[in-house]
């Protein structure tokens, strides 16, 4: 795979090794007492590295500046989305508890900054669980591809899979992650209905997740014909901008989202949390097979905080005429993914379907998410 | 200064052995560990580089923790005494501290007799264990635990070994211009490195509440 820059460790390296520790991929080196390095090739742009560093040593590629020259430029429609776990971690750099939702400031804050549409990822999500979830009914019922299927969501997971198990590749789901559905839908359908056109808008995004930096830059993602997302921020380089454009960010009244590809549901909203991309996708596949609205929308099984987590849902299918069960893993932390896809190589797996996310507790402990060493 | 004549002894020699191995440690210990922070790379050359230099400074902390560990378990009741010294502050301690012992020109005032160790030694006898028992406690998790421990707490670890660091130095900075150059205390630094014997007449008039219940005749060397 390509090898980009994306987190390096800096001269204020204090040789502590704490870092070694917690790359998933080893990606890390230098003795205890050496400066550290990241050999690219290696490292999945995560940056748990990064947050987990005692002295705040390793920095992602700040990528603030193109941001601001797109924005102070006549020519550009700037258009920027926001990812679900964005919103209740930038009040964190303001002061405010973890957690606090600032959803509505923070749609007020980007306008303020001066972007021409903003919009809410949340609205790729629900795409992405349409998708997803189609894609497993047609796994299931029709074996149109081989099962497991695997969650696509996550840069870090995928880049990983396809260095260290080129092999498990076809069993990763084919839908691109919400902010590449974003960037493709903005620069095409979006690009369409506002009039502008597809070379003249710029697509920004703000994430809790450095490794969205490299998924961006990926050759593939042009399915406007031009490069679908130009730049991602983190959850911190928003608040950068938003204290260096003086923005009183606690006192903005709320504001929504630009509603062409605004709206969500609330599926969408818990894809940041370990077990979210599964449950929605299970509420998807439910009502698709049993052809019923759920009641109940909660899949409390797949919850938690466990590095591996399994259930069972009984899934009533019309056309089969039958309930059948559907088994679902979930994996949080690349640390615990090896083993089960090496029962999936070995055709041992009894999971039908598995989300797989790099970050311990999901994209809200992203590597771009606000530095805590409280 | 008194007419007593002979020598005293002081200083065991397995004091001295353990004073000799901290001091080695300790002076090697500071260079690395200033080294590693202000990245001094000549004085990680000096080490076989930073690598090399990092290995050195955690085995010698592993020797500076073991050596006065092993000297407290073989000369129980020689520590037990030290700490009981170092820890018994009387009014006449307090009334050298007033005036620093006659050490800070400026400083007027009768020095009123002294134990064993004078009430500046017995701080810095204090100073030194508990700055020993932070490098301990911060050095050895940031070796050993520095995968399990959470990231705040690694860094205040390294933050404490730091600032104990500085600290230590100045305060052995000091013990050493006092013991070895300040003229009218440096005959201890002869006493502490070479054969642990003091000028009876030295000891009687730094250390005479000490020099008064010497019972045994034996400790003086004609």
């Amino acid at each position: 795979m390509r090898a980009v820059e994306i987190i390096e460790i800096t001269d204020n390296c204090k040789s502590c090794d704490h870092c070694s520790s917690i790359c998933p991929t080893g990606a890390i080196t230098g003795k205890l007492g050496q400066k550290h390095d990241i050999n690219h090739q290696k490292c999945i742009n995560c940056g748990q590295c990064l947050i987990n560093c005692p002295f705040n040593a390793i920095q992602d590629l700040n990528q603030i500046n193109k941001v601001k020259q797109a924005l102070d430029d006549s020519q550009k429609y700037v258009v920027v989305q926001t990812a679900p776990a964005v919103r209740v971690a930038l009040g964190e750099e303001f002061g405010l508890a973890p957690g606090t939702s600032v959803k509505g400031k923070m749609f007020a804050a980007l306008r303020k900054l001066g972007f021409d549409q903003v919009y809410d990822t949340e609205f790729t999500a629900d795409l992405t669980i349409m998708e997803e979830g189609t894609e497993l009914i047609e796994r299931i019922l029709r074996q149109k591809g081989p099962l497991p299927q695997f969650t696509s969501c996550c840069p870090a997971w995928i880049k990983y899979a396809e260095d260290r198990y080129p092999k498990i590749l076809p069993y990763i789901s084919s839908a691109k992650s919400p902010q590449q559905m974003f960037g493709a839908v903005a620069k095409t359908y979006a690009a369409q209905k506002l009039n502008v056109k597809p070379a003249d808008m710029y697509s920004v995004s703000v994430m809790p997740c450095t490794a969205k930096k490299y998924e961006c830059d990926r050759p593939e993602m042009i399915a406007s014909g031009y490069q679908d997302v130009d730049v991602v921020i983190t959850t911190r380089e928003l608040a950068q901008m938003i204290k260096t454009a003086g923005i009183d960010f606690l006192n903005l009244a709320e504001e929504e989202a630009d509603r062409l590809i605004g709206s969500s549901t609330g599926a969408a909203t818990i894809f940041g949390a370990t077990g979210g991309v599964m449950e929605a996708a299970l509420r998807t596949a439910y009502e698709l097979l049993s052809g019923e609205t759920l009641g109940k929308v909660d899949f409390h099984t797949v919850r938690g905080l466990k590095p591996v987590r399994e259930a069972t849902v009984n899934i009533p299918i019309k056309e089969l005429g039958q309930t059948v069960p559907v088994n679902v893993g979930i994996v949080t932390g690349l640390k615990h993914v090896d083993s089960v896809i090496v029962d999936v190589l070995a055709g041992r797996s009894k999971y039908h379907f598995i989300e797989v996310m790099n970050c311990p507790g999901g994209c809200v402990n992203g590597g771009g998410q606000p530095i805590r060493h409280d | 200064m008194s007419q007593v004549k002979g020598k005293v002894l002081k200083h065991a020699g397995q004091t001295r052995l353990m004073h000799w191995i901290h001091l080695i440690c300790f002076v090697i210990l500071g260079i690395t560990g200033l080294g590693f922070y202000f990245k001094i790379i000549t004085i990680d050359y000096i080490f076989g580089g930073i690598g090399n230099a990092s290995v050195v400074h955690r085995w010698l902390g592993v020797v500076f923790t073991v050596g006065p560990l092993l000297y407290i378990l073989t000369n129980f009741g020689r520590f037990s005494r030290f700490i009981d010294t170092i820890s018994t502050f009387t009014k006449d301690d307090f009334k050298w501290l007033k005036t620093m012992g006659g050490y800070i020109p400026g400083l007027k005032g009768e020095v009123p007799p002294q134990d064993k160790y004078n009430a500046g030694q017995k701080l810095l006898g204090w100073l030194v264990i508990i700055c020993c028992f932070l490098f301990f406690v911060t050095g050895f998790p940031m070796w050993l635990w520095r995968h399990a421990m959470p990231p705040q707490l690694l860094g205040l670890c390294y933050d404490i070994h730091f600032w104990d660091a500085v600290i230590a130095i100045l305060a052995v900075a000091g013990h050493f211009f006092l013991a070895a150059i300040h003229p009218k205390s440096r005959v201890e630094f002869a006493s502490m490195m070479t054969n642990g014997y003091v000028e009876a007449a030295v000891s009687a008039h730094h250390n005479e509440k000490w020099f008064a219940t010497l019972q045994n005749d034996s400790e003086l060397k004609a």
